[in-house]
């Protein structure tokens, strides 16, 4: 038995793009016409090769047996086409692959599922379509419907049951396959916050149990929690592949403006009947950047416009890790400020505003944040929020690390008062 | 350990029956989920599956048995069409609902990778219900005509094969077609409809003129029905034209095989 559980090279899919996907037979007909009397270079049409879209190209890696790998990267980067092909749901264009192991994919969970069926007999068509054998099923069948929570519902007809019931019924048959290779899209963004943590709990569980997975979701918090590695996926390409959290960071940096400063173009510029965002800058010793040293302060440069005369203002930030952890948020007010700001409560008529914060030095840990920007009106009401305005990471310095080179536990990290005294030459 | 390799370079057209028979409970089950489904929140449930034959077979009695008078022999005129009717209506059931099965299962074809082939071939399961309830009005017909069975019934099996493999054949092209052209939707009713009357359902086939019999018999149906007919009642034997129906039968099986396996990589890019 090879360790290596998913293989894949020179990997790619193309599509084509502005012709119908299912055609008719005229066009296919005349087609071929075309094709046995135009072989010149010249009259063939030259936008064929504009018309071609490669949702995936030139992809290789390797998958260990064991391994649990997230697959990440924006909407349309082709995420979706490379768990397609992996699943056997749509063919390579170029490229091969190799998989050991009985594969079993969640696309999306409920496939199959007939509304005029019972719970139990779609748990038996559900389960089936997945892969499963009618005798694994039945020995699995209870556990099923103890996990999905229907149970007195189990011989009615699905179409009487709510939206959650079924996600929570098709999810339970789907956490009950036993593949020796799990690949699985998106399935958290299913059901209610308590069924999300039961079905993070099952995964965990699978992927203690040493199975493979291949993971793509937007939650980076979930690929982190289960993921020891990562594929990095943009526009159809391999940007990078690693430790999950190098990548994510990777993909963080990717996704959001780079040097310290952010600005928008009119048109697009957050805006709404109160206020416009018109730049947001990160700067430490008045140099602009998104790589910061954690023994500075970090000074967040806010440009606004008010647009209503006598508007009683307040402007705000959020802290957040890319993990999604909520790290601090703060805001001008007299009571939560060091100083007093000179439009702390004030009425601002119209026009342009620069707020100055300052994150102090020695708070934050290494890793990567991102900043959303607050503006609120009448005190405390929040008017317009512009999440992940800026994103920068707080770099290894050997700061405060006295030869310690592993990674350093905690969001923050500042400096705390430390005393110890001896208390007796006693060792007992 | 499950071994799987996919090479873009390298296209097979072998069918894989090793992994047909690993989906076998998919079979089954689609074809279950169809049968309980098809009366369902229906009034007259499953008598339906008896009132569409005995209504059909209740107007060929009228129109050709007693208005037109067509000469069956030795043969009951309502036996001799109940026999037609039951091969026609499960051929064309399953042609149908195999020929649409693919576009309607593209749901599952889009998500989930299966044998695409289990989808049509599930189909020649369900047809079997309302197939056995024709038989089973043949048989009362029989027992109330007091006809027996003739010394030919060994065949009748060979004849209802040879029946599903032709509906399978027309079906699994039509499937594969369809998901590419869906003017091939608007077919099916009409190859349903123009086939009955280029089938000896409601007439027997010696009524079609000597020199046009090979034409008439590239038909599979005809010679499906004929020697169905005649392994029931006897008569004359299945003659050489009945070849050509079953070469044109295993013909289309075969090449419906080829042309769905070349269909099949693309189906969830076309769907």
């Amino acid at each position: 038995m090879s360790d290596i559980a998913i293989s894949v090279e020179g990997l790619g899919k193309k599509y084509k793009i502005g012709r119908r996907k299912s055609g008719n037979l005229r066009d296919s007909l005349s087609s071929i016409f075309k094709r046995n009397s135009h072989n010149h270079p010249i009259t063939q049409s030259p936008n064929q090769q504009i018309n071609d879209f490669w949702a995936l190209k030139d992809i290789n890696f390797e998958v260990k047996q064991g391994e649990a790998v997230g697959i990440i990267g924006r909407n349309g980067a082709g995420k979706s086409t490379l768990l397609k092909i992996l699943s056997r749901i749509t063919k390579p264009t170029t490229g091969r692959f190799e998989i050991n192991g009985r594969v079993s994919s969640l696309l999306e969970v409920g496939t199959g599922f007939h509304m005029e069926l019972t719970g139990r007999e779609n748990i038996y068509l559900n389960g089936t379509i997945l892969g499963m054998k009618r005798k694994e099923i039945k020995a699995k069948f209870d556990e099923i419907v103890a996990f999905s929570g229907v149970e007195e519902f189990i011989d009615t007809p699905v179409k009487h049951y709510s939206s959650g019931m079924k996600v929570r019924l098709a999810f339970s048959v789907a956490a009950h396959l036993e593949p020796e290779i799990l690949i699985i899209d998106e399935v958290l963004a299913v059901g209610d916050a308590e069924f999300q943590k039961k079905c993070l709990g099952k995964m965990e569980d699978v992927t203690g149990q040493g199975r493979t997975v291949l993971f793509v979701s937007h939650n980076l918090g979930a690929v982190n929690q289960l993921c020891s590695k990562a594929i990095f996926l943009s526009n159809g390409k391999l940007t990078s592949l690693g430790p999950t959290e190098k990548i994510i960071n990777d993909y963080i940096s990717d996704n959001m403006f780079l040097g310290g400063i952010r600005e928008w173009k009119n048109s697009s510029k957050p805006k709404n009947n109160d206020f416009i965002i018109e730049k947001v800058t990160l700067s430490q010793r008045g140099k602009f950047s998104s790589e910061l040293i954690p023994y500075e302060d970090i000074e967040v440069d806010i440009y606004f416009q008010n647009l209503i005369k006598d508007q009683n203002t307040s402007v705000g930030i959020q802290l957040f890790t890319n993990l999604e952890t909520a790290v601090l948020s703060s805001v001008n007010w007299s009571s939560s400020t060091l100083n007093i700001d000179p439009f702390t409560n004030g009425k601002f008529s119209e026009g342009r505003f620069h707020s100055k914060c300052k994150i102090p030095e020695g708070l934050l840990n290494e890793g990567n944040y991102y900043i959303n920007v607050v503006l609120l009106k009448n005190h405390n009401k929040v008017s317009l929020i512009e999440k992940k305005v800026i994103s920068f990471s707080i770099v290894n310095t050997g700061y405060m690390r006295e030869g310690f080179h592993q990674s350093w536990l905690g969001v923050v990290r500042p400096k705390l008062f430390w005393h110890t005294n001896k208390i007796s030459n006693e060792s007992n | 350990m499950q071994k799987v390799v996919v090479d873009a370079d390298k296209r097979s057209f072998r069918i894989n029956l090793k992994e047909l028979n690993h989906y076998k409970d998919l079979f089954y089950i689609l074809a279950y989920r169809d049968i309980r489904v098809r009366y369902a929140q229906t009034f007259l449930g499953f008598l339906w599956a008896f009132l569409q034959p005995a209504a059909t077979l209740l107007i060929f009695i009228l129109v050709f048995g007693l208005a037109i008078k067509i000469d069956t022999g030795a043969i009951p005129y309502p036996l001799f069409a109940i026999c037609g009717i039951s091969m026609w209506s499960y051929f064309s059931f399953v042609l149908n609902q195999s020929g649409n099965s693919i576009i309607g299962a593209q749901e599952m074809i889009k998500k989930i990778y299966f044998p695409r082939l289990v989808v049509p071939l599930s189909k020649a399961v369900v047809g079997f219900v309302d197939f056995g309830v024709a038989l089973i009005l043949l048989i009362v017909l029989m027992v109330v005509y007091q006809v027996a069975p003739s010394p030919n019934i060994w065949a009748a099996p060979l004849f209802i094969l040879l029946n599903i493999i032709a509906a399978l054949g027309v079906g699994i092209w039509l499937s594969a077609l369809s998901i590419r052209y869906r003017d091939f939707q608007h077919v099916i009713p009409f190859l349903v409809q123009f086939g009955l009357y280029a089938t000896p359902v409601a007439y027997p086939a010696r009524l079609v003129p000597d020199k046009y019999l090979w034409l008439y018999n590239l038909n599979p149906m005809v010679g499906i029905i004929e020697g169905f007919r005649w392994s029931i009642f006897g008569g004359n034997s299945p003659n050489e034209y009945f070849w050509i129906s079953f070469a044109t039968i295993i013909l289309l099986f075969i090449t419906s095989l080829i042309y769905f396996k070349k269909v099949e990589d693309t189906m969830a890019d076309i769907v």
